[in-house]
């Protein structure tokens, strides 16, 4: 180990403050980096109190810190984050500094604790002090985001009703709305398979296609029936998207859902009769005049039935109104259960019905017809009572508008009437 | 690695301790001029998880905290914790820089000063007990929520933590404070040659 021979050029040479002081702050050395930058030379300040350079350093706490570092020996120090400097040191950063005075770290250590001496270095932090008021003004904006993002993110999950499934459809998480809506507690359906939701009111086309549509990587937008776990059913109108990881590849689905089920309701109630359940007539104009409006040959591919009950007048006179109602509903039933499902029916008014067969022969609806006329017949209205029907029925042709159609239809069944009632005939 | 002490590992650091406590105490009262209690140190070794609940233990949650911490490093090698509560923060920078009000840099090179004085003198006592030298580190200061004292994210580093606590009280000045002195894994182990062999020393 070499000596040092001459310490002074050493500490002179150091890039920090430097200063040899008594316990009565007598300054007994001030280094080169000093005396740059405070502009106090050496020979100005050696030999003098440091007080009358710096009145306003607190030498009550300094005395405590000398004594504490000469007492213990080892090294005391200053909070180098406070605002207030040990001493004054202008910073002559052009740019971007949002420091005008140098940051501090001063560190008091025993000289020669004999002599009560110690020494005072002064350690230049400004580039770091300024990094981290500017990681801390950084911070606050991600925490000002982050509470906003909190606070968007509450909104959302007491408003909104959203579903994540895994890519096998599994339930991972799902905001305290949709909870609320379906009274279950999350811990109930989490992990738990989307399928316990299913409704059988929606065709199973439609979940095909919902499955074909996410699997695709394209959101999948319609109306959903989901059945919650204590028998409430909602309709939803839902959105369910694809969310993809970083290869593009699905990571899981997104559901956001509306509860469409009073318009739902208010919607079937516009368009159904309130005594058989079955369409009413309004739904049942619209839809056929919507077909001869447009023409389209897959929707004009249908043969027209109207349905009539036998001596529905004497029912009401023999065994009054409510037994005339219970005759109603029940062909109602009867024709709803002999019917295909993409068969439309509805009251027609008073006690007849009119249907629409689709995509079918004449032949073949005949048949349809006349095993729902023997189905009728069978059919029990309450003990003893029982009705017959007789039906019309005709072929749509291109072209003819709904007036053409019922025309001939309303004479097949009047036909029917007359020739002893309770049969089917064809015009 | 075997970070578990023997019982006559841990009876020889409970004395070292207590006799560092103890010079810490003189320190303070000639210091500072105040006449503080330091309690029988606690030593509890525990997952490197368990820390934030341990410190948890011995705080009330409501309050919010200045928490200094002070690095050592040598072969017994840690950090040393201070947690003082806002209230007794306050009475310290009255107490230390003789106002009725000191401001928030006041209170912290207040909280500073004490921790610097604390961990000296522990650390160092502690340190001359095991024939060996530290060097001490700028101590730094954070204002924080009980439960934010300890990061688990900064910590799960470490397997095992030594934990020497023990509560500093100046009843008349209305300051108390709860000092942590951490150690983990490699220093423990390097805790523990030191004790075997000033045990060595002691009882040939």
């Amino acid at each position: 180990m070499i000596e040092i021979r001459y310490p002074d050029v050493l500490l002179d040479s150091l890039e920090n403050g430097h200063m040899i002081i008594d316990e009565h702050f007598v300054v007994n050395y001030w280094n080169r980096w000093l005396a740059i930058n405070t502009q106090i030379n050496k020979e100005d300040i050696v030999g003098k109190n440091l007080q009358e350079f710096y009145p306003d350093i607190n030498y009550k706490v300094l005395y405590r810190k000398i004594k504490t570092a000469l007492t213990i020996g080892t090294p005391t120090f200053y909070d180098t984050n406070s605002s207030k400097k040990f001493i004054s040191i202008n910073r002559n950063k052009v740019t971007t500094s949002s420091l005008k005075l140098m940051q501090q770290q001063v560190t008091i250590s025993p000289y020669i604790a004999s002599e009560n001496r110690v020494m005072i270095s002064i350690y230049d932090i400004s580039e770091l002090f300024e990094a981290k008021l500017l990681i801390k003004k950084e911070m606050n904006t991600v925490n000002k985001l982050n509470q906003k993002l909190e606070a968007d993110r509450e909104i959302i999950d007491k408003n909104i009703m959203i579903m994540k499934t895994s890519v096998n459809g599994i339930i991972k998480d799902v905001s305290s709305f949709f909870c609320s809506s379906f009274d279950i507690q999350r811990d109930e359906i989490i992990g738990k398979n989307i399928s316990i939701f299913k409704s059988d009111d929606v065709s199973e086309l439609i979940y095909k296609e919902l499955w074909e549509t996410i699997k695709n990587k394209k959101p999948w937008n319609g109306e959903l029936k989901y059945k919650g776990l204590r028998a409430q059913e909602k309709w939803l109108q839902s959105r369910i998207m694809p969310i993809f990881d970083t290869h593009g590849e699905i990571h899981e689905f997104s559901a956001v859902y509306h509860d469409i089920t009073n318009e739902k309701l208010l919607a079937e109630l516009y368009i159904t009769d309130s005594l058989t359940k079955l369409y009413n007539r309004a739904h049942f104009d619209e839809t056929i005049n919507m077909i001869v409006k447009h023409q389209r040959k897959v929707d004009s591919d249908f043969i027209l039935v109207l349905v009539d009950i036998d001596h529905f007048k004497s029912i009401n006179d023999t065994y009054g109104h409510q037994v005339g109602d219970e005759a109603l509903v029940s062909v109602a039933k009867t024709l709803k259960s002999s019917l295909r499902d993409n068969d439309l029916v509805a009251r027609w008014g008073g006690e007849e019905f009119v249907i629409m067969l689709k995509n079918i022969t004449i032949d073949e609806a005949e048949i349809i017809v006349e095993k729902i006329r023997v189905n009728i017949e069978k059919s029990i209205i309450k003990k003893d009572i029982k009705v017959t029907a007789s039906f019309g029925l005709t072929k749509y042709i291109a072209g003819e508008d709904s007036k053409e159609i019922f025309k001939r239809a309303d004479d097949a069944l009047y036909e029917a009437k007359n020739s002893g009632r309770n049969r089917v005939v064809l015009k | 690695m075997n970070l578990q002490f023997n019982e006559d590992q841990l009876d020889a650091l409970r004395e070292f301790m207590n006799v560092s406590i103890g010079a810490a105490t003189a320190s303070m009262a000639s210091l500072l001029d105040a006449f503080g209690t330091m309690h029988i140190p606690k030593i509890d070794i525990c997952n490197s998880n368990e820390l934030g609940a341990k410190i948890q233990e011995s705080i009330d949650m409501r309050s919010m905290y200045f928490v200094s911490k002070q690095l050592f490093t040598g072969k017994f090698g840690g950090e040393c914790m201070f947690v003082i509560s806002e209230d007794s923060s306050m009475n310290l920078g009255r107490y230390l820089y003789g106002i009725e009000n000191p401001s928030f840099d006041e209170i912290n090179d207040a909280v500073i000063e004490l921790t610097n004085i604390l961990t000296s003198t522990i650390v160092s006592r502690l340190t001359e007990e095991l024939s060996t030298q530290v060097q001490f580190f700028v101590p730094s200061l954070q204002f924080l929520d009980s439960a934010s004292i300890v990061d688990e994210e900064d910590v799960v580093e470490y397997s095992k933590i030594i934990i020497i606590s023990t509560i500093l009280d100046f009843k008349d000045q209305q300051i108390v404070g709860n000092i942590y002195i951490l150690t983990k894994d490699e220093a423990i182990e390097s805790l523990k040659v030191l004790i075997d062999k000033k045990i060595e020393e002691i009882y040939g």
